[in-house]
Order: C-alpha cells, then sequence, then structure tokens
C-alpha cells in the first residue's frame, strides 16, 4: 500500500509527503557536487564533473554551468536533460523581459519563474518532478552579486555560500568554518540586517579567494579523490570597469593555477 | 483636443494636462485629472477619449502595482515603466487600440538627473524626452519650449515655462481650456501642484 | 414588430462613428420603387399601429431598415432618435427627471416609455439610446448588484454597480450598442451620480444630462442649478428644464416623469403630460407679466 503513495506525484502519503519529491531530491544529493561562493566583487561557481568514460569526447565549453542573459548563470546537478528544459525557460524568461521592460531582469524575479515552473511539477497530474537543482549566480542594479539555490520541489533561497549535489553538508560545514568570518562576532551565520553591503558586515573574500575556497570545498566533497583541473569547473562573474556583467569558465591552465595555490596554501599550513 | 505637456528639469519632471472632458458638441466636465499617478515616483498624463483613458491608466498602474507586490516591493524603474507602456499600446494596436496619447515621467535615484520624460502616442512610438507636448497644443507650444528649455532649469522655472505654454493656449487657440491640472514628481514623490477646479468637487 | 424595435436615440451626440448615412442612402436607392398604396392589407386601422405616411414599408426601409431584417449592411441598429434625461444630486438628495417619447424617425412610436429604470430600491437608471439595449443592460445590472448583495452581504456602492455597467460597456465596444445612461442612488458615501454610456464612458459628477435634447435641459440647468435648492425648488428644477427641452426638440416629449432619491431610496414624485405644463408656464408668465 505504501507504493501506492510513490506512483502518484501529487497525492500525499497519510504522513502528509510528497514522495516522489523527495526522491527527488535525494537523487540530486548523488550528482556531482556544485559550490556556489559570493565575493565581494563577483560571484564563484565550482562544480565536480564525473568523467564516464575517457572515450567521451569533451565538451568544448562548459557542461555544468550555463549562462542565463547578460547577467545571470546556473550550475546544475541532477539531470542534464531535465537541466536543459529548465535552462531554456530561464532564458525565455530572462529574454522576455528584457524585452518587455528593456533593462535586465531581477535575479531573485528569474529564479522564481524557473522555481514556480518546477513546482508545478509536483502539482499538476501524471508528472513527475524536474531531477535538478540550481545554482544562480547573477548581478542586478538593486541586490548587486547574489547567489541562490534551489531544489526539485521549487523551493528556492538566497546564500552566501553554499554546495549542492554529493556530500553537501561536508561541504557546507567546511563553508561554514572558512566563509566570511564576521567582522562583529566572528560567527560566519551573521544575518544581514540593514542596507548596508553584505562585505561590510561580513569578511568576504575576493573572487580570486573565493576560487580557492570552492576548489577547497571540492576538494572535501570528492571523496577521496583529489580535484584535478579536468574533473573541475570553475565559473567567476564578476563586473568589467565599464559595469558590464562578465562570465568566465577558467581554462584548464587557469584552474591547475588555483588547484596549486590550495595546495600550496594546504602544505604552507601543515596539513598534507 | 486634449492637451498634454511634460518637461523635466534638474530633480525631477513636470506634467501638466488640461481638465476638459468634451465629447461632440457638449463639454461635460471641466475639472477632470488626466494625469495617473502609476507608483510613488511616476506619473502620465494622457490624452484621449475618456474611456480610453480611464481604461489605459487604469490598466497600467494595476499592473506596475501588481510587479511591486509580486516582486517584494521593487519598483521599475521609469524607463521599464515607459516601455512596458509601450509595449502594451503596441500590443493592443492590432486588436482593438486604446486611442491614447502619452507623456510619462517618474523621478528615479540613479538617473542623472533624477527625473526623466517619456513621450509615447498610441501607436505604440515611444521617446524619451527633455519636453514634450501632446494634442493641438503642440503646434504652439513646443516652440516656446525649444525657446525656454535649458539644462540645469530648477522646478520652478520648469512649472514657470507650463505656465507661459497654457497662457498661449489661452490667447492663441480656439478651444476654450479653461482649467489645467499640474503635478510634480521629485524625490519626494508625486504631488498636485496645483489645478483649475478640483478633481474631487463632485 | 414595432413595439420590439422602439429606440430612443442620442443621436445629435453621435461623433460620426456610425455608417448611418452610408448605409441610409443605400436603402433609399432599393426602396424607392416600391409604391404602396396607404394601409393596404394592414388589418382594420387603429388595430395595428403603422407609419401614418403615404408608404410605411418604404418609410421603415429608409427609417429603421435594420428592423425589417434586410438591407441593413453596414447600418449600426441605431436607426431612431430623441429623447432627453437629466439627473442632479443637491442637498436634499438626487432628483431623475426624463421625458416618455419614443420616436423612429419622425413617427412617435410612443408617448409613454419609462425611461427611469428602476434596478433596484436603491438604485436608478435612466434612458437613452437604444431602449432595448437600456432595459436589457441595466436589468442584468440589476441581477449583478443582486449576486453582489449575496455574495457580500450588503449593498453595492453607486460607484460599483455604474463600473459594473461600464465594463460590460466595454467589452461589448464596437459592437453596436447605444445607450447613453445616469446611475444614481444613495449609498454609504451618500447621494451619488455616475453618467454610463455605450463607448465605455463613465463620469462621476453634480448633474448631467442626456439625449437629443440634453442641451436644452442643460441650459436651464447650467443656469438654475444650485446645491441648496429645497427639495420643492429641485423638483421644479428638474420639471422646467424637461419641459424646456421637450417644448424645443421635436424627438422629446410626452409626460415627464419624475423620480427623488433619498437616503431611503427612490420615490417617484410625479408623472406630468408637458403639454399641460406649457399651459400652465404660459399661464405663470402673464400672471408675472401682468403684476410686474
Amino acid at each position: 500500500m505504501a507504493r501506492r503513495y510513490d506512483s502518484s506525484t501529487t497525492t500525499f502519503s497519510p504522513e502528509g509527503r510528497l514522495h516522489q519529491v523527495e526522491y527527488a531530491i535525494e537523487a540530486i544529493n548523488n550528482a556531482g557536487t556544485s559550490v556556489g561562493i559570493l565575493a565581494k566583487n563577483g560571484v564563484v561557481m565550482a562544480s565536480e564533473k564525473k568523467i564516464t568514460s575517457g572515450l567521451l569526447a569533451q565538451a568544448r565549453t562548459s557542461e555544468k554551468t550555463y549562462k542565463l542573459c547578460a547577467h545571470a548563470a546556473c550550475s546544475v546537478a541532477g539531470l542534464t536533460a531535465d537541466a536543459n528544459i529548465l535552462i531554456d525557460q530561464a532564458r525565455l524568461r530572462a529574454a522576455r523581459y528584457a524585452y518587455q521592460y528593456q533593462e535586465p531582469i531581477p535575479i531573485e524575479n528569474l529564479v522564481e519563474h524557473v522555481c514556480n515552473y518546477k513546482q508545478a511539477y509536483t502539482q499538476y497530474g501524471g508528472l513527475r518532478p524536474f531531477g535538478v537543482a540550481f545554482l544562480f549566480a547573477g548581478y542586478d542594479e538593486a541586490h548587486g552579486f547574489q547567489l541562490y539555490q534551489s531544489d526539485p520541489s521549487g523551493n528556492y533561497s538566497g546564500w552566501k555560500a553554499t554546495v549542492i549535489g554529493a556530500n553537501n553538508q561536508a561541504g557546507k560545514s567546511l563553508l561554514k568554518t572558512e566563509y566570511g568570518v564576521s567582522k562583529k562576532d566572528g560567527d560566519g551565520d551573521e544575518m544581514k540586517t540593514d542596507d548596508a553591503p553584505l562585505s561590510d558586515v561580513i569578511e568576504m573574500p575576493d573572487v580570486a579567494e573565493a576560487c580557492r575556497l570552492a576548489v577547497k570545498v571540492l576538494n572535501k566533497t570528492m571523496d577521496g579523490a583529489v580535484a584535478s583541473a579536468e574533473k573541475l569547473e570553475l565559473f567567476t562573474m564578476s563586473l568589467d570597469e565599464a559595469g558590464n556583467c562578465v562570465h568566465k569558465i577558467l581554462t584548464e591552465a587557469e584552474a591547475k593555477a588555483v588547484i596549486a595555490e590550495v595546495d600550496a596554501e594546504a602544505a604552507s599550513a601543515g596539513d598534507t | 483636443m486634449d492637451t498634454v505637456f511634460g518637461i523635466s528639469y534638474d530633480g525631477g519632471v513636470v506634467l501638466a494636462t488640461d481638465q476638459v472632458n468634451a465629447r461632440s458638441i457638449l463639454m461635460y466636465q471641466q475639472n477632470l485629472d488626466k494625469i495617473a499617478e502609476l507608483s510613488s515616483h511616476s506619473a502620465m498624463g494622457v490624452s484621449g477619449p475618456n474611456c480610453d483613458l480611464v481604461n489605459f491608466s487604469e490598466y497600467i498602474s494595476k499592473n506596475l502595482k501588481l510587479y511591486e507586490l509580486s516582486n517584494d516591493g521593487a519598483k521599475l524603474s521609469t524607463h521599464a515603466q515607459a516601455n512596458f507602456c509601450r509595449g502594451e499600446l503596441a500590443k493592443a494596436l492590432r486588436k482593438g487600440p486604446f486611442q491614447v496619447n502619452v507623456i510619462l515621467g517618474g523621478y528615479d535615484e540613479k538617473a542623472p538627473t533624477g527625473g526623466s520624460l517619456y513621450v509615447m502616442d498610441y501607436l505604440g512610438s515611444c521617446t524619451k524626452a527633455k519636453f514634450g507636448a501632446q494634442g493641438y497644443a503642440s503646434n504652439f507650444c513646443l516652440s516656446i519650449m525649444d525657446r525656454d528649455w535649458g539644462e540645469g532649469m530648477d522646478e520652478d522655472m520648469a512649472v514657470k515655462l507650463v505656465e507661459k505654454c497654457i497662457r498661449e493656449l489661452e490667447m492663441r487657440f480656439l478651444i476654450n481650456q479653461k482649467n489645467f491640472i499640474i503635478k510634480v514628481i521629485d524625490k519626494e514623490g508625486v504631488r498636485t501642484l496645483k489645478y483649475g477646479a478640483d478633481p474631487a468637487d463632485n | 414588430m414595432f413595439g420590439s424595435s422602439l429606440v430612443i436615440g442620442d443621436d445629435i451626440l453621435d461623433i460620426g462613428s456610425h455608417k448611418f448615412d452610408a448605409g441610409r442612402t443605400d436603402q433609399r436607392a432599393i426602396g424607392s420603387g416600391a409604391m404602396i398604396p396607404a394601409r393596404l392589407a394592414l388589418g382594420e386601422p387603429g388595430q395595428f399601429d403603422v407609419p401614418d405616411v403615404p408608404d410605411p414599408a418604404h418609410f421603415c426601409r429608409n427609417n429603421f431598415a435594420s428592423a425589417c431584417g434586410n438591407g441593413d449592411q453596414g447600418q449600426s441598429v441605431k436607426f431612431a432618435k430623441g429623447t432627453t434625461t437629466l439627473a442632479f444630486k443637491f442637498d436634499g438628495g438626487i432628483i431623475v427627471s426624463v421625458d416618455s417619447r419614443s420616436t423612429m424617425g419622425a413617427y412617435i412610436a410612443s408617448g409613454t416609455v419609462k425611461k427611469v429604470i428602476e434596478i433596484n430600491p436603491f438604485l436608478l437608471g435612466t434612458m437613452a439610446g437604444g431602449a432595448a439595449d437600456c432595459s436589457f443592460w441595466e436589468r442584468n445590472l440589476g441581477t449583478q448588484c443582486r449576486m453582489y448583495e449575496l455574495r457580500n452581504k450588503k449593498r453595492i456602492t453607486v460607484a460599483a454597480a455604474s463600473k459594473l455597467l461600464a465594463n460590460t460597456m466595454n467589452s461589448y465596444r464596437g459592437y453596436g450598442l447605444s445607450m447613453g445612461t445616469m446611475i444614481t442612488g444613495w449609498d454609504g458615501t451618500g447621494p451619488q451620480l455616475y453618467y454610463v454610456d455605450n463607448d465605455g464612458t463613465r463620469l462621476h459628477g453634480r448633474y448631467f444630462s442626456v439625449g437629443s435634447g440634453s442641451t436644452y435641459a442643460y441650459g436651464v440647468l447650467d443656469t438654475y442649478y444650485r446645491t441648496d435648492l429645497t427639495v420643492d425648488e429641485a423638483i421644479d428644477l428638474g420639471k422646467r428644464a424637461i419641459y424646456h427641452a421637450c417644448h424645443r426638440d421635436a424627438m422629446s416629449g410626452s409626460i415627464n416623469n419624475l423620480y427623488h432619491v433619498t437616503r431611503d431610496g427612490w420615490v417617484k414624485i410625479h408623472a406630468i403630460d408637458v403639454n399641460d405644463m406649457h399651459y400652465e408656464y404660459l399661464e405663470e408668465k402673464r400672471n408675472a407679466m401682468a403684476s410686474s
């Protein structure tokens, strides 16, 4: 009888749960890890690429990080095929917004739209939820650089630094100790209460520091294996002198350099 | 038959319209307010048949309100509001147009001089302008604005310029537009500066 | 047949959006050949109302062709005209005063039309334009208002009721409806008066007049209207304004129906023949002249 509540996404179990949605969320927890870190002058997202076969042709540009519009990008954990549908939706939404208002879409608006789309699949009959979690990185005039994460249920939340995918708990606990120590009392969980920039409240890393922290986190989450340049995708978003948003996926050489820095740091700290 | 003015200055914009509501040979009202307040810091002067005027300004202002409610209180910039308006005019054009011409003004914290002004017609064209006039009045008043408008004007000078235009209409324009309403939009928001007859008085 | 096609128009205020004249010329060309002897095969005279003209069929085609069911391409539904209605607010409430003539071209189709529509005990509407359109849509408004009462357990405001009607008119814009009406009543905000017409206009005001005779009524109203009129003075103003409009406007006349709206709803004050008024006022004027 318990199976009864497994087959349909739209039916609550007697315990008040939606099993299919929970399974989808669970599936994400086994997917390749993605780390997102808000820096004071940008956002960094790093993802683990699972290499399934040496024969597979390498994706020419990126396989985990997608540009949504000039000022937003996302990183995927979960089923890439499902993600492609949602990414299309996000790109469409961003473009339609720009068409209607002739001005870039606020990041939260974009995230909310994608999440509403995801939510619909947890409610309307006969469909399975999207097996995708996202990290969204973006910039807008009103709130500057932002980082959001979303899960298959359609929930989303804004973060200073977060991890999705396999071993995300371990990743998060590392971030908690290493990211943005508060200028006030040393607690990384400091809530931002007023309109003061986040960087005034806590010690925020710059993009380079954030990159290193992201690699550190991936080192920890990729159990046993050390993060190598071909196994991770490092993405940064920042502003150029003209105030335009710059998206960048680090080349293998650049990624290698970051990894080397992290290794050097670890060695000098006496940590193997 | 309607007259709409808009003039931007350093720190805001002034909008003005006549207050006549007439059809055929009959004047129904002389205390109409044709300047719709769209959000805390923007408004538009609308000309056209009363029904279109009311419908269009209600449609736009309620949609902008909806945007604010569904985006956590975030307001659209004047630029975005103008483009939204323009889009709706263009969308309606091929299926029962709103017969309205619009001058939309607003104040943005981030805009270089604070105030910005957009001139639109019912076909859906939209241009950013320093000043503008619509209706027959444009025949008389654009020249005055060309002559007198300058960078760095303050509110007082902008209002005086509007009043100059109104005086010219009194002198040269065949149609009797006895009353005008003038609104100012600056960092404090939208306020009614003066009117010929109180719109609430009926 | 004629009863069902009764129309009281406001053609004088037509801004030319209807293809009225173009349609008409065509009809004339078609009908010009058919000359039928007067009152041929139309039953006993007096049993069946027919325009008293040499050729009723030709007359009908020319003046209200669409009622004949053919040859009305390009002609809007509106084909006859003439009415005077007015309403004004004052300190003692609202006066609604109307004539009762219904014309089809030069033909007086009825002299006993009820142009004040009693929507409910607190709401009145007036009729100008298409009689059927007015009565139908104002009855429709009545049901909407009743639904509002049932849903919200309170009476609808005049503002909301008039907006419902305006919204209806808006959704039928371009469908050829013809309606110029004033919606009046007393609600929580006091006495209220709105003008609503078929192109969706909705105005709030102190006084309005609608119909072909409205310009004449406005003349009297603009000159003698005050807010501090007593009830008797107000009734007299409403009556006179209609009388003078009926005197000058050929399409208005017959009976003057007058209503007074108060806090407790509306009351019908009188129904007086404007013809009687004419002699009453003439007498009054003579006496005044004589005494001065």
